[in-house]
């Protein structure tokens, strides 16, 4: 089974303010990482893989710098890497992103099944995904916790519905989000780090993905921000003093007014 | 009775504990001054191993070394935790007969100071204390389980509290801005507060940040960075099943930390020409965590394969750069400068949670009673002054 990931690199530091004027995200780093449920996916591919053979290439799209990124996935065993990247595909919403990413899967090969994470962390839609999925015309599955693959046609997803846990099935191709948290993420090593370095990584301009410049970037996106501010810190820390004993019971006398409140 | 009045740049294991140390005297006033918090930025990122033996630092220092576990242990003694000691051991590896004879005074030094020490050369026996090592191309190692590492941020907390409660003040979040000099001799300092101080006194204990620092009284201390980058890894199997000790080889050093092994390469085996390993850059642009060089992976790749393979394929937890802050002699900078009154205590180059106690009881000495000691002396900013 050959899988796609896509991923996302995303700040690692939650210093995040808003641009008053352009209500766009300033971050205090320019370090990245990658998404944290993208992780999960990575995984859930990685389970597949050593279950079925095949290959897995992760996808993203962003700046030059993101290729740290898919070296960081090459790195958990991901096999080969796509870096879409290209100035006139800056500023994407979430259709002007899903767009290129399924012209780039089309274009590098034929994949079974493509995973991504079902939510980033810094911009949270879980649309990307879908998005991906129409414009392929495949069959998706979103916020799935477990895959249960046997070698037929078809696969099956587990996923949470209304507090229920139900399964689905899917006619191959398909796409699907994973949620983060449902397995736990290999980690890297100093050696799978240094093979990284030497795995394929291909990149896509515009020149190879044909869009006109309409359809891509910011003219391609039909999404604009009105406005955006930072929440107000409502929630504030109380720090006790004394003994253990003491603290504890002003924490017991603490939570018996908070009950109360309800 | 007149007080003498100083104010210390900087929060972390040399300021407070050079605050410490000046508030055992009682005719001194003094006020730390940290622009984040205490024993937070490079301290934070220390190992903390203060080894009875290692080549950390020159067995010729024995006392500065001895000075510093004894103070962290009583420390320890008396409130636990208060400087996070973990009681592993160390593991100091020989791999040549010139480490080996070092290895061997230390363990001397330590036994003339009441502890136990062992110069090991049966293999078998270095592996019951490191399962993972590889003893072929070593001579042997020396092993002590009275020491370990403590905790630097813990460390600085402590005598930021002691130096509190014997009379001084620590003003966290607050920047010093302007350091004011009047026919060159200092007055005091400014700071973000908006506050204008009086000093007989500034010491600058800003270790990485200390060029900068300098730069407002028009002092250039003459200290290089270099990157101290470090790994926790995961071990295979995610459990160590066994106490790691502190491990010492030339190259690099590791510890535990809780489940995962903390590793780092050594700082005297850094090339202050090597542009990748030394240089001078801006510590407040240095990320929390990541920020390595690729150089590093195959460096520790290549010394793990060959010296403890039983963890090469430990899985990367997080990593972390910091910036070491050395001179070119890698000893540290102390004592009196060009101005008057400003005083320095940096570039302990990652040997500062060893070095900090007996360089501020020694210097804490000099502003107090105006008496030098031969550490001062060796030590001295003026060593670097071009004659």
């Amino acid at each position: 089974m050959n899988i796609a990931v896509l991923i996302k690199q995303v700040p690692v530091s939650n210093d995040v303010s808003v641009d008053p004027e352009t209500h766009s995200l300033v971050r205090a780093s320019s370090e990245g990482m990658i998404n944290p449920a993208d992780l999960n996916a990575i995984e859930e591919a990685m389970i597949l893989k050593e279950q079925t053979e095949g290959k897995v290439v992760v996808f993203t799209m962003g700046p030059p710098e993101a290729e740290k990124a898919l070296r960081d996935a090459m790195a958990l065993g991901c096999d080969e890497s796509v870096l879409l990247s290209d100035r006139c595909l800056g500023g994407a919403d979430t259709i002007a992103t899903a767009k290129p990413l399924a012209r780039a899967i089309e274009k590098y090969g034929k994949f079974d099944l493509i995973l991504s994470g079902a939510l980033s962390s810094d911009g949270a839609t879980g649309q990307v995904g879908a998005m991906v999925a129409e414009y392929l015309d495949i069959p998706h599955i979103s916020e799935i916790s477990a895959v249960q693959y046997d070698g037929a046609d078809t696969i099956r997803a587990v996923k949470k519905y209304q507090g229920e846990e139900v399964v689905m099935e899917a006619e191959l191709p398909a796409l699907m989000t994973v949620c983060f948290g449902c397995n736990e993420p290999r980690l890297a090593t100093l050696r799978t780090k240094r093979a990284a370095k030497n795995k394929p990584l291909e990149t896509y301009t515009n020149a190879e993905l044909q869009f006109d410049a309409e359809e891509i970037g910011i003219k391609g996106s039909p999404t604009i921000v009105t406005d955006s501010f930072s929440p107000e810190r409502t929630r504030r820390a109380v720090m006790m003093t004394g003994t253990p004993e003491e603290m504890a019971a002003k924490i017991k006398e603490l939570i018996e007014i908070e009950k109360g409140k309800n | 009775m007149k007080k003498k009045r100083i104010g210390i740049i900087g929060g972390g294991i040399s300021g407070t504990c050079l605050g410490y140390h000046l508030s055992l005297y009682d005719d001194a006033e003094i006020i730390v001054f940290e622009k984040n918090t205490i024993g937070g930025a490079s301290t934070a990122k220390s190992a903390g191993t203060v080894c009875l033996f290692d080549d950390s630092l020159k067995n010729r220092y024995w006392d500065v070394r001895l000075y510093g576990f004894e103070s962290y242990l009583k420390m320890e003694a008396e409130e636990k935790g208060s400087a996070g000691f973990d009681k592993t051991g160390t593991l100091v590896v020989a791999t040549n007969k010139e480490v080996e004879s070092v290895i061997k005074t230390g363990i001397a030094l330590a036994k003339a100071a009441g502890y136990t020490g062992e110069y090991i050369t049966d293999k078998e026996r270095i592996k019951e204390i490191l399962p993972d090592i590889n003893t072929d191309n070593i001579l042997g190692a020396g092993y002590t389980e009275d020491d370990g590492y403590f905790d630097g941020t813990m460390i600085s907390n402590t005598y930021a509290k002691k130096l509190q409660a014997n009379g001084g003040t620590v003003k966290t979040g607050v920047e010093v801005t302007e350091v004011k000099v009047v026919d060159n001799k200092i007055k005091g300092l400014k700071t973000s507060e908006g506050i204008d101080y009086e000093f007989d006194v500034v010491v600058d204990c800003t270790g990485p940040w200390s060029k900068i620092t300098g730069d407002m009284v028009g002092v250039d201390v003459p200290i290089w960075h270099t990157k101290a980058e470090a790994f926790f890894l995961c071990p295979p199997g995610k459990k160590l099943g066994y106490t790691f000790p502190v491990l010492k080889y030339p190259e690099f050093y590791a510890l535990r930390a809780g489940d995962n092994i903390f590793i780092c390469k050594s700082h005297l085996s850094m090339d202050l020409n090597n542009p990748m390993h030394a240089g001078q850059w801006d510590p407040d642009k240095l990320p929390a965590t990541g920020g390595t060089d690729d150089y590093f992976i195959d460096f520790l790749l290549d010394q793990l394969d060959e010296k403890v393979p039983g963890i090469v394929d430990s899985g990367l937890v997080s990593s972390w750069l910091s910036y070491r802050a050395e001179p070119k002699d890698f000893w540290p900078v102390l004592g009196e400068t060009t101005i008057e009154g400003y005083m320095v205590a940096t570039g302990y180059g990652g040997n500062g949670v060893i070095e900090a106690p007996a360089a501020s009881r020694d210097l804490a000495k000099l502003i107090m009673k105006g008496e030098s000691t031969p550490l001062l002396e060796n030590w001295a900013f003026s060593r670097l002054v071009e004659k």
